[in-house]
């Protein structure tokens, strides 16, 4: 298997096969990021494809030295989604002054019809539906440390925040989301 | 680290689970939260959050996702490149089961114009106003349906006549757009009964609906079927 870096390298000469590569590679984690920071399928699917066109136009502007490709697209995918939080938001906020109050995330995701996906599991349902009930903050830095799998100095490139917020938002939003679960009735056992 | 005490545990709670506690505090972590009952509770409860989602699968991604995605970047030079691929459906065509779905298709239309009881090489301009098309499709919805049945099976011998007589019948591999019967010229054609109807003014002749169905049959269908439709567009009763 070709290193990322190669790959990018082949794109940026106009390789068609090489991009093809990237984008099999790594369509299933900005994916993943999409479905579980927005909790819709559909909407994913949209940012994925906005995600991989902002690649595919900026890819020549991505240097190794600044980190790897992986950490690089979910920074972009990052950035995005919380573009498309703030638009979807002001939407809402349009539409009515009532949702502007702090409760808008429950509300949102109680009113979502349950998705196909995440009834796949029932774990996975009901951590979906906790994770919408977190801040985006908070959200966010759950799904890439425990569900993406990113360690503490790439999350901290990622959000472009201090280490120490880093590590207070995971720890926040761990504690956050254990308890919305268990008031949800579940509560993971070891 | 005697000063160990709830909120510490509580706000360190991430760092140890994640093993970035330096030892010192970890042991200072670990003598607290199994002294303390609500600590010990939150690390047993965090703990196992933690442990499910690291546990749990990543989604799979959705089929039509990475086609999508190479669409909108590499454009249409991933697939057969540009117009091939809007026409790669074509030869599934091709297939028994949907050639007799054509023949049905094709059966519907010509019922409902044949119901009409018009004369294709009277057609006005007036006729192809989607109102007056409209209009007489309508009045004739009821009339056509009675009559649907018998002429479907009719229309239904017909082709298993024609399937029999041509059971080699090759599609033709150029597609051609535009209508133009006089196009069918490709081998294996035909038989010389049906080929001596297919004149340049399909619907001309008494036995249109036969010389058609023909036509769908030898193979160009693309291009006669557009000679159907436009040279049976029903005209307007008044
Ligand atoms: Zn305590």
């Amino acid at each position: 298997m070709e290193p990322d870096a190669q790959l990018v390298q082949g794109c940026l000469r106009g390789e068609g096969p090489a991009w093809e590569e990237l984008v099999r590679r790594h369509t299933r984690r900005v994916f993943n990021l999409c479905y579980r920071f927005t909790g819709n399928s559909t909407e994913a699917e949209d940012l994925s494809q906005e995600v991989f066109l902002r690649i595919y136009r900026t890819l020549a502007s991505y240097r190794p030295a600044f980190g790897a490709f992986p950490t690089w697209l979910t920074s972009v995918t990052r950035n995005l989604l919380v573009d498309h939080y703030r638009r979807t938001r002001r939407d809402r906020l349009t539409d009515s002054i009532e949702d502007a109050m702090p409760k808008l995330e429950n509300k949102q995701s109680a009113a979502r019809t349950p998705d196909k996906l995440a009834l796949a599991s029932e774990l996975s349902a009901q951590l979906q539906q906790g994770l919408g009930r977190l801040s985006p903050e908070l959200r966010e830095a759950v799904i890439l440390r425990d569900l993406q799998g990113l360690d503490y100095s790439e999350i901290q490139s990622v959000l472009e925040v201090p280490e120490g917020t880093v590590k207070s938002r995971i720890n926040r939003g761990r504690i956050e989301l254990a308890r919305i679960l268990e008031e949800m009735g579940l509560r993971p056992q070891n | 680290m005697t000063d160990w005490n709830c909120a510490r545990t509580e706000e360190r709670l991430s760092e140890y689970l994640d093993g970035i506690l330096s030892p010192a505090e970890a042991a200072a972590f670990s003598a607290h939260s199994s002294s303390c009952d609500a600590c010990g509770k939150l690390v047993a409860q965090v703990g196992a959050l933690v442990h499910h989602m690291r546990a749990l699968d990543a989604l799979e991604t959705p089929p039509q996702l990475i086609p999508k995605i190479l669409e909108s970047t590499l454009g249409p030079r991933t697939q057969s490149a540009g117009w091939q691929r809007w026409f790669a459906w074509v030869p599934q065509l091709w297939q028994p089961r949907f050639a007799m779905g054509v023949i049905t298709v094709a059966a519907t239309i010509l019922i409902a114009l044949y119901t009409t009881g018009i004369s294709p090489t009277k057609l006005k301009k007036a006729d192809l106003s989607p109102t007056n098309v409209f209009r007489t499709a309508n009045r004739q919805v009821h009339l056509t349906y009675a009559r649907s049945a018998k002429f479907v099976n009719d229309l239904r011998v017909v082709y298993e006549i024609q399937t029999r007589l041509q059971p080699d019948a090759e599609p033709s591999p150029s597609i051609t757009p535009a209508p133009a019967p006089q196009q069918n010229t490709q081998p294996p054609a035909v038989n010389p009964q049906e080929k001596s109807q297919t004149s340049p003014h399909p619907g001309h002749s008494q036995s249109r609906n036969g010389t058609m169905l023909a036509s769908l049959l030898s193979g160009n269908w693309t291009g006669n079927f557009g000679a159907v439709v436009i040279c049976n567009i029903p005209r307007s009763p008044q």
